[in-house]
């Protein structure tokens, strides 16, 4: 199995589920290519697809194709009322992966999957987990010993949230202090969610918003104590989160 | 008798379409003879087309082009042509380019002609170029009656390309030219002023007054970063040479909030690149001492922070303001801190006080207004109680090299209301030489004082931004007001048209719904118009009436359809339009050990610490509102994201 193959089906259980299109731009391919790769993966059986709602087809990976990856998840096809916030968070991992910054210091995503098989069945009910996290490793060091350049929030660990639909101010600030208070990794012991005194475990929290979620967050956002409301960056969602961001762009280009 | 007039009819209309294609071959003819020169014109014009260039860039490419054709003459003179027969050079070059184009050495032919022709070619395609689009602003050029319309906003497009594309390119808009002018991007266009690809601020200009008009998302902050920048980084370099006192800006954000702080945290770490020292952010982490006011100005100062209404509440007032004029010039001094002077607001403290004065007027006083004494402190003890810590010291306008203020102007407007007015007087006191308000410089250090205000009619009522103004001018200040529309620059329209027109260092107009007020204090230029005669189908005559006209300097459309990060500079009558170049803030300083704050050197014990912008979670320790903000990351999410809208 190519490089390419084996990238592909590693994104596709890590994000539930992705449309043709998204994966075609993760993989720097043509649609045409990326929807021969998915055909590839079913006939394998790794890989199972459909058009589950507007826009391109959805892939996602079978029980095999999750055995075949090793990773640890439940197979299932993407639910249908998550199938807008899947694709919003797909756009933002992609967003952030081609920045040329991102790339550069070596970031990698956890997502919310992953998160969510490390919690097992230990996720309290009002606990929330994050859309995904981004894990920028600290500045290393050359063979010859000298220190690589490195950005000014290397080591750091950030949250990323995709805001489609609006929630309460209350919620989406005890959401926002839930996330920079916490201190330990998720599945971490009860103990070490909080501890006083400790460094938070999200140095920051980036809220990617809809039109229409964004006065929400920004009035959360200043609703939180100083030292807090600092740390969450908030910007809006790119173009290409929208479920029918596909048919809108061909719609221009003709 | 009609067949021999037909005839004639027939000749005439020949002889014309004959005389006609005798010129068209002429001019081919022409065209071809001078085909090296008709080809650089032709690349050169398309090129100015393409990249919105105005002609001028054509010309002065021709005229860089001058050592070379001077250094080929002076080759031609070296390889013993006679100095007679170098006035013949050019026709031989072009002689002998033909004969060797004839004889199938193309890339010969055109190093023998290019001394000659580039310049020729670059001065024709300037020309060309500079005739398209007089005739299309004159609308007598185009086949459609659309054409010049579509021509100009084609132009624009082409215009803000290259402007963007300019301001990507690394090290090519620096914040300060060799003369010292402060750049604020890529020129776009410009309107009665001149031409140049960077567009230019002398730094006089920052010393003057300025308006900034734009709203939210447009790029106002990056604007204001820039020229704040740029007022530092000059301010520097004339104070390093001797030239200049040393300068400071004082930043009043009157919106308050989250977003307040992260653009202070931006400013901080941009004036550092500059050369400032230390950048204070009030009330967060520097203090003012209001009470290093005189007693008069502490007087009037104190009575004007506090509500007091008018018609039959002047009387109140009146009761209120001797009150505390009574506690400020007690006999054993004014107040040295909030503490002491709530202490002095009870009758008795003030009664002790004046007991040994030999003159009954405080006396006097004291026995009227006893009965408002406990009053009035219930008042001052509220108000400075909601001010906080901020205005009792210590520290002062000069232990820092900008302050950057941040007033609640949204959540707490009567809090606002009164830090601004405290601020403002301990500015101008300040400023017209007062000890330095507790400043380590020494009393009566001057400064070169920029006072920048961002919605300050949020914060206005009790001091008219028209006052601050005219205060401003008074003392030599230069003050910079920013606002997010024509509504907000000032309360009614009378203190808004005495805002705009004395900005006297220009106005810069960001994208704003409402732009006409603006754009018409730019005035008109005069314009040719040209109507045309229509032939029935959708193309146009040579034949029409031109007449000049007015049009706007500013057009209100532009405005409106300004993107982000782009602005329109007006001046004189004239205006600029500018891709403003936005400016990347250093990484923030490691944080030092905990509870420890640096202070600039120099400054007096209690001075802002001025270091402490701090990374990493291990300094942003969760609700601890002390903790130091994490580095700047606008620039990486401008690269996954796009620039913030």
């Amino acid at each position: 199995m190519s490089e390419r193959n084996v990238a592909g089906l590693l994104f596709t259980a890590e994000m539930y589920g992705v449309q043709l299109d998204q994966l075609a731009v993760e993989l720097g391919v043509s649609e045409v290519r990326a929807r021969a790769l998915a055909a590839r993966w079913r006939e394998q059986g790794y890989a199972d697809s459909a058009r589950l709602g507007p826009g391109r087809p959805w892939v996602w990976l079978t029980r095999a194709g999750l055995l075949a990856c090793g990773l640890p998840y439940r197979p299932a096809p993407p639910a249908l009322a998550r199938l807008a916030h899947l694709r919003a968070v797909t756009a933002v991992r992609i967003a952030l992966e081609s920045a040329p910054g991102y790339t550069a210091a070596g970031a990698h995503w956890r997502g919310e999957r992953r998160l969510r098989a490390r919690m097992g069945s230990r996720v309290p009910l009002r606990e929330h987990l994050p859309d995904g996290e981004v894990h920028w490793p600290d500045p290393g060091e050359t063979p010859a010993g000298a220190a690589v350049a490195a950005p000014a929030w290397a080591g750091e660990c950030w949250a990323i949230e995709a805001e489609l639909t609006r929630k309460t101010v209350r919620r989406t600030a005890a959401i926002m202090t839930e996330i920079l208070t916490r201190t330990g990794d998720y599945g971490c012991p009860a103990a070490e969610v909080r501890v006083p005194g400790v460094a938070p475990r999200h140095a920051r929290v980036l809220y990617l918003c809809s039109a229409a979620a964004r006065p929400t967050v920004v009035r959360a956002r200043d609703a939180l104590p100083g030292a807090l409301a600092v740390r969450v960056e908030i910007r809006g969602l790119p173009a290409s989160a929208a479920l029918d961001a596909g048919r809108a762009a061909r719609e221009a280009a003709t | 008798m009609i067949r021999r007039y037909l005839g004639f009819l027939m000749l005439r209309t020949l002889a014309r379409i004959i005389w006609r294609l005798f010129r068209v071959a002429v001019f081919v003819a022409a065209l071809v003879l001078a085909a090296p020169a008709v080809l650089v014109a032709a690349y050169a014009a398309a090129l100015a087309w393409f990249l919105g260039w105005p002609p001028r860039h054509l010309y002065r490419a021709a005229a860089w082009c001058l050592p070379m054709l001077a250094a080929w003459l002076a080759a031609m003179a070296a390889g013993g042509q006679p100095p007679p027969g170098l006035a013949a050079a050019p026709y031989l070059a072009w002689l002998a380019m033909w004969h060797e184009a004839t004889a199938g050495s193309y890339l010969k032919a055109a190093v023998t002609v290019a001394p000659l022709a580039i310049p020729l070619g670059l001065l024709a395609g300037g020309l060309a170029w500079s005739w398209r689009i007089y005739s299309m602003e004159t609308g007598s050029g185009g086949l459609a009656p659309s054409a010049p319309a579509a021509f100009d906003q084609r132009q624009w497009r082409h215009q803000v390309r290259t402007a963007r594309a300019r301001i990507a390119a690394p090290g090519s808009v620096p914040l300060l030219l060799r003369d010292g002018s402060v750049v604020a991007g890529a020129t776009i266009r410009t309107v009665r002023q001149p031409a140049r690809r960077l567009t230019v601020i002398p730094y006089p200009r920052l010393r003057s007054h300025q308006v900034v008009l734009g709203t939210t998302g447009t790029g106002k902050t990056t604007l204001l970063l820039r020229l704040w920048a740029g007022f530092m980084a000059r301010g520097m370099a004339l104070h390093a040479a001797g030239r200049a006192p040393r300068p400071l800006l004082v930043v009043l954000d009157c919106k308050g909030g989250a977003d307040s702080r992260r653009i202070a945290d931006r400013a901080r770490r941009v004036l550092r690149a500059t050369g400032a020292a230390s950048t204070a952010i009030w009330p967060d982490e520097a203090s003012l001492s209001l009470w290093a006011l005189p007693p008069r100005q502490l007087v009037s100062t104190l009575a004007d922070m506090v509500e007091s209404g008018t018609g039959g509440a002047a009387y109140y007032a009146d009761v209120l303001e001797e009150i505390v004029r009574l506690a400020v010039e007690a006999p054993c001094g004014p107040p040295g801190s909030t503490a002491d002077f709530l202490s002095r607001l009870d009758a008795n403290w003030l009664a002790l006080a004046y007991a040994g004065v030999p003159d009954g007027g405080p006396a006097g006083l004291l026995r009227s207004s006893a009965g408002h004494v406990s009053d009035v402190a219930l008042r001052y003890r509220a108000l400075l109680r909601r001010l906080g810590g901020g205005l009792d010291g210590p520290g002062g306008f000069g232990d820092a090299d900008a302050w950057y203020c941040i007033l609640e102007g949204t959540a707490e407007i009567a809090v606002a209301e009164a830090q601004a007015r405290a601020l403002v007087d301990l500015l101008a006191w300040f400023a017209a030489g007062g000890a330095g308000a507790g400043s380590a410089d020494g009393a009566g250090v001057r400064r070169d004082i920029l006072l920048a205000v961002d919605e300050f009619s949020a914060v206005s009522r009790r001091l008219p931004i028209w006052q601050l103004y005219e205060r401003a001018r008074s003392l030599g200040l230069a003050v910079q007001v920013s606002a997010q529309s024509w509504p907000g620059l000032a309360a009614d329209e009378d203190e808004r048209y005495r805002v705009a027109t004395t900005a006297d260092g220009g106005i810069w107009l960001l994208r704003t719904p409402h732009p006409e007020p603006v754009a018409a204090l730019a005035g008109v230029r005069r314009v040719v118009d040209t109507t045309r005669r229509l032939l029935g189908v959708p193309f146009w005559a040579h034949e029409g009436l031109s007449r000049a006209e007015g049009t706007p300097v500013v057009d209100p459309e532009i405005i409106r359809g300004l993107d982000v990060g782009q602005a329109a500079y007006i001046y004189r009558g004239g205006v600029t339009y500018v891709q403003v170049k936005r400016l990347v803030a250093g990484p923030a300083e490691l944080a030092g050990p905990a509870g420890l704050a640096s202070p600039a050197p120099g400054a007096a014990a209690g001075a802002p610490a001025t270091a402490s912008a701090a990374a990493g979670p291990a300094a942003v320790a969760a609700g601890d509102p002390g903790a130091a903000r994490p580095a700047d990351v606008s620039a990486l999410l401008d690269e996954a994201f796009g620039e913030e809208q």
